[in-house]
């Protein structure tokens, strides 16, 4: 079996892989495809994993089956989609990996085709999580005409304030500052710019 | 007050530090010194000399005008006459920098200074190896509001990430902010 290679990893994957492969054809088609569901469902939304151990236990409870093997035959047919993503692999080629690891043809088959519709949110929320850095989270403004100050009697001057709520990694941090009126045009035409570039290349 | 001043030039050059020192509880000494030496006083009559001055030209830029009558109600009945008038002509003269200068150092948030851009575009990362995602870098330059008065302020950069979606939404805000001006501006 080691002469095997796959698509999502390019080492040889662990024995345990294979037995839990194994494990799961004991499962019927129905119930592995929940199970699959449950798998598409946490790559989505990695931050819902409560809500997946709760499918779980609820899952072990109906079927009969221990949830501490439950979950660790389910750990292991997690990490196989969540290397896939990682490589962008086609559903052809995953199917084809889970054949190898020894999972039967109709189950392979129906996680391929998950993994068809799943692809592109996959792809979206892997895309959401990429690393930004001091990501800006909100904007709040306000404009307004000086009367008056202490300098001078009669001012006149028109002032726009913003404030930058930004997500520095350890907490949010606002940033405060004031513009003068032609700062902000240059400031809007030049963001103008930016957004222009973005299109461009996106 | 200063009826001994010597030449027109003098006067021109003891207006403009007398309004630049105008907030300052410390004039420099060498700058006290100086203005004794050029008029013949005495080192307290300088300084005398700078605050009535300082004073004189702040309420004037305070109220703004540039009307010679205005500007001879500043001062007193029996002050000298040909000195009155030099003094007015200075502060028509000077008004409109002193005034700007007054615009820019009146009290205000952080002012924003300079904003550089760059827009990236990332082709890979820990959660997908091949990707290619544009992204923006917005760096703002901000000045502090300054610890002393004597100090030059500290600057402080900004730096901000931004989706292509979070720009849209500035952009969506930064246009409205736009939009409602000129809608003041057409009333």
């Amino acid at each position: 079996m080691s002469t095997l290679s796959f698509h999502f990893s390019k080492e040889t994957p662990p024995d345990s892989l294979f037995s839990d492969m194994q494990t799961l054809n004991k499962f019927q088609d129905e119930q592995f495809s929940e199970l699959a569901q449950f798998v598409f469902e946490f790559l989505t939304d990695p931050t819902k994993s409560t809500k997946l151990m709760s499918q779980l236990e609820d899952f072990a409870g109906q079927n009969g089956v221990s949830p501490g093997a439950l979950k660790n035959v389910f750990k292991s047919l997690l990490s196989v989609p969540n290397s896939a993503l990682k490589k962008s692999l086609t559903p052809e080629q995953i199917k084809e990996d889970l054949v190898n690891l020894g999972l039967g043809e109709s189950k392979a088959d129906n996680f391929s085709e998950l993994w068809k519709v799943n692809l592109v949110s996959l792809s979206r929320s892997a895309l959401g999580q990429t690393l930004m850095v001091n990501q800006l989270v909100d904007m709040e403004w306000k404009f307004g005409v000086t009367a008056s100050s202490s300098e001078l009697d009669k001012v006149g001057n028109t002032f726009l304030q913003l404030k930058l709520v930004i997500n520095t990694g350890n907490g949010v941090k606002n940033s405060y500052m004031e513009l003068t009126l032609p700062q902000f045009y240059s400031f809007l035409h030049e963001m103008e710019k930016a957004k222009a570039s973005l299109e461009y290349l996106s | 007050m200063d009826s001994r001043a010597s030449s027109k030039e003098l006067v021109h050059k003891t207006c403009q530090e007398a309004f630049l020192y105008r907030d300052r509880r410390k004039v420099p000494d060498n700058v006290v010194t100086n203005i004794a030496t050029q008029y013949g006083i005495k080192v307290d009559e300088a300084k005398k000399l700078l605050i009535s001055l300082g004073a004189l030209l702040k309420t004037a830029v305070f109220q703004g005008s540039t009307d010679p009558a205005d500007l001879v109600g500043l001062f007193p009945s029996n002050f000298h006459k040909n000195m009155r008038d030099l003094l007015a002509k200075i502060m028509i003269e000077n008004m409109s920098t002193w005034k700007l200068q007054a615009v820019n150092n009146q009290v205000s948030l952080p002012r924003m200074v300079d904003f550089d851009w760059r827009v990236d575009i990332k082709t890979s990362s820990d959660a997908i190896a091949r990707m290619s995602v544009p992204t923006c870098i917005l760096q703002m330059t901000v000045q502090d509001n300054p610890a002393r008065v004597d100090t030059v302020p500290d600057m402080s950069s900004i730096n901000v990430e931004l989706s292509k979606e979070t720009l849209d939404t500035m952009l969506d805000g930064l246009s409205k902010i736009r939009d409602q001006l000129s809608s003041v501006a057409n009333r």
